[in-house]
């Protein structure tokens, strides 16, 4: 029940209050000829006195009588006449008290609505602005990413101009370096033929001697030696700089990266001294589209990093290679126990022709080829060490599609 | 929800549905056509354009045989969109509901658009819609644009409510639409009020105590 409802069965005393009531009944009065008195529905007298001789007269808006009337003084058709009078205005009343209550419940309705609404809308709000800030923070990972792929690619197209430098070089070099060894080694020969005449001048050594041959003889035999150590030398670093530069194309070939590091390691393991143990820890890796060839080499000069910076600090240790793949990616690192790196060091360790070692005894090539390989791959290489703590190099690979 | 005290028992029943579908036609029509023992007459609230802005009013009632005083208070809502505030207000409450639909084709949308905004505004206003008494009519079936019985039929059958057809502008479906509304009122009612066992109503009289057939 809702006794405040606009649909609720108004009484009499509601809708007219007791000032509307006596100025109503004294107008009733005096149509009724003096006497008149109004009791609600339930004939509880709200005006006037109820005569014992009056006449009544009941007024209903619905069904049930909503007031009475009584009069002594009037007849039957005064009183049936003032009846109509107040039902027309009791009609009025409930017509606009009615309408008034619903109003209010209406506008009390509407009011929740727009409450409701509201609070629609700051919901859906809030929800745009995570949205947008979502966004934002998407964007900005993006940029950075396209920046730091800006820096890889330029970084790359640095490194393969180097290398097709390189590459001429190695063509140019490789010609002169062809027909000097082969001049060398006829030359080797001819000296050889030069000694053979000391046995033909038995007699007379005097000539000889005098010039000093045999000194001649056996210091251009050392000379010869130590310019085709040199040259070979130079065909080797020729050769290292043909594979950093990629010149020799392989083809590709979907292969499990493990396969290629224990190929590499095998070969590094046959050239390990006493004293250094190598430790293949690898887990389960998906086959990739990869030039298994270079992959090896890149896995190779690493490796072989690791054993000279461990025959560098002068104590046994281990080399530790280990595989994962994860949802990020494939993992490869290979840590070493050796002599570590200084923080410059670290920073220039990828360029080409940076070197710690005398010259001679590399060209600081080694990490610049492994790393073209593996951007090459699509992949990152980066490093981590500490001076007498070892350092790790860390190589990752995107997981294939 | 009813109103009862220890002389009358008061129920609401408010005819819903999309504008100028029939709602105020069928309340005038059942005003000439019920001769109950106590018949009010139809309470226009306020109109424009002969559109109802608020509310029509059909009291009825009868006494049962207890001496308890039967009323039944017909309400219209509003059927204009703008008006869903006044159309809860005036479903707030209500005991049964007629859903007056427009059997027009190009009305489909509108019935069902109402109908959206009955269950809705049930929700809203705390009526069970599931036990709600409630009936269907498609008024305007006279009409020769009218969706035809039996498609209207197969395609309600399968809903829980019965349907009724109906001309009101002639007469026609109104009345038994009523009765139609009247029993599942009196199911729903009955033993909440001991309308049969301490009133004596049965379910034929209390249908025909309304309509004035007793």
């Amino acid at each position: 029940m809702n006794p405040s409802g606009f649909d609720r069965e108004w009484q009499l005393g509601e809708l007219l209050d007791s000032a509307q009531l006596s100025r109503l009944g004294a107008a009733l009065a005096s149509l009724l000829g003096g006497d008149c008195a109004i009791a609600d529905g339930n004939g509880q007298p709200l005006l006037g006195h109820i005569a014992p001789t009056a006449r009544r007269q009941a007024i209903a808006l619905e069904l049930e009588p909503v007031a009475i009337l009584h009069s002594a003084s009037a007849d039957d058709r005064q009183l049936a006449a003032a009846g109509e009078l107040l039902h027309a205005v009791l009609r009025a009343q409930v017509r606009f008290r009615m309408a008034s209550a619903l109003h209010l419940e209406a506008i009390a309705e509407d009011f929740e609505s727009l409450k409701r609404e509201h609070a629609h809308l700051l919901e859906s709000e809030a929800r745009y602005r995570k949205l947008a800030a979502e966004l934002d923070a998407r964007v900005k990972a993006q940029v950075a990413q396209l920046e730091e792929r800006q820096q890889m690619l330029y970084e790359a197209e640095k490194l393969a101009s180097v290398g097709q430098l390189a590459a001429g070089m190695a063509h140019e070099i490789n010609n002169p370096l062809g027909f000097v060894r082969s001049n060398l080694a006829s030359f080797q020969r001819y000296l050889t033929q030069f000694a053979a005449l000391r046995g033909r001048l038995s007699a007379d050594l005097a000539a000889w001697q005098e010039l000093d041959l045999d000194f001649l003889v056996e210091d251009g035999g050392d000379l010869l030696r130590e310019s085709d150590q040199g040259l070979e030398r130079i065909a080797r670093i020729v050769g290292d700089l043909k594979a950093f530069s990629n010149v020799d194309r392989a083809s590709e070939a979907f292969t499990d990266p493990n396969d290629c590091i224990r190929q590499a390691a095998a070969v590094i393991e046959a050239q390990l001294p006493a004293g250094i143990s190598l430790q293949l820890d690898l887990l389960p890796l998906p086959s990739i589209v990869c030039l298994p060839g270079h992959l090896k080499q890149a896995l190779f000069n690493i490796l072989r990093n690791a054993m000279q910076a461990i025959t560098d600090s002068g104590q046994p240790g281990t080399i530790k290679v280990s595989s994962e793949a994860t949802v990020s990616g494939l993992y490869i690192r290979i840590h070493d126990t050796g002599i570590g790196m200084r923080p410059e060091q670290i920073e220039h360790a990828f360029e080409p022709f940076y070197t710690t070692r005398p010259v001679g005894h590399g060209v600081g090539l080694g990490l610049s080829t492994a790393r073209s390989i593996i951007l090459a791959h699509s992949g990152t290489v980066s490093l981590s060490s500490q001076p007498d703590a070892g350092t790790t190099v860390t190589m990752t690979f995107p997981a294939p599609p | 929800m009813p109103e009862l005290d220890d002389k009358r028992l008061s129920f609401k029943l408010v005819y819903y549905g999309p504008a100028q579908s029939g709602k105020t036609t069928n309340l005038l029509r059942l005003h000439d056509l019920l001769a109950p023992e106590l018949k009010g007459e139809v309470m226009t609230m306020e109109t424009q354009d002969d559109r109802t802005l608020f509310f029509d009013l059909l009291p009825l009632g009868f006494r049962a045989p207890s001496g308890l005083l039967i009323k039944c208070r017909l309400f219209t809502v509003p059927g204009q969109v703008a008006h869903d505030g006044t159309r809860k207000a005036v479903l707030s409450r209500a005991d049964g509901v007629a859903f007056i639909a427009d059997n027009q084709r190009n009305q489909e949308t509108n019935n069902a658009e109402s109908f959206r905004s009955l269950t809705e505004n049930c929700a809203r206003v705390g009526i069970d819609i599931e036990h709600l008494p409630l009936l269907v009519q498609f008024n305007k079936c006279d009409l020769p644009t009218a969706v035809p019985e039996a498609e209207i039929r197969s395609r309600w059958g399968s809903t829980p409510w019965p349907l009724q057809f109906a001309s009101a502008l002639n007469g026609l479906g109104v009345r038994e639409s009523f009765a139609t509304l009247l029993a599942l009122l009196y199911r729903r009612q009955n033993a909440e009020y001991a309308l049969a066992e301490q009133h004596g109503l049965s379910e034929a009289a209390f249908v025909a105590g309304l309509l004035g057939q007793a």
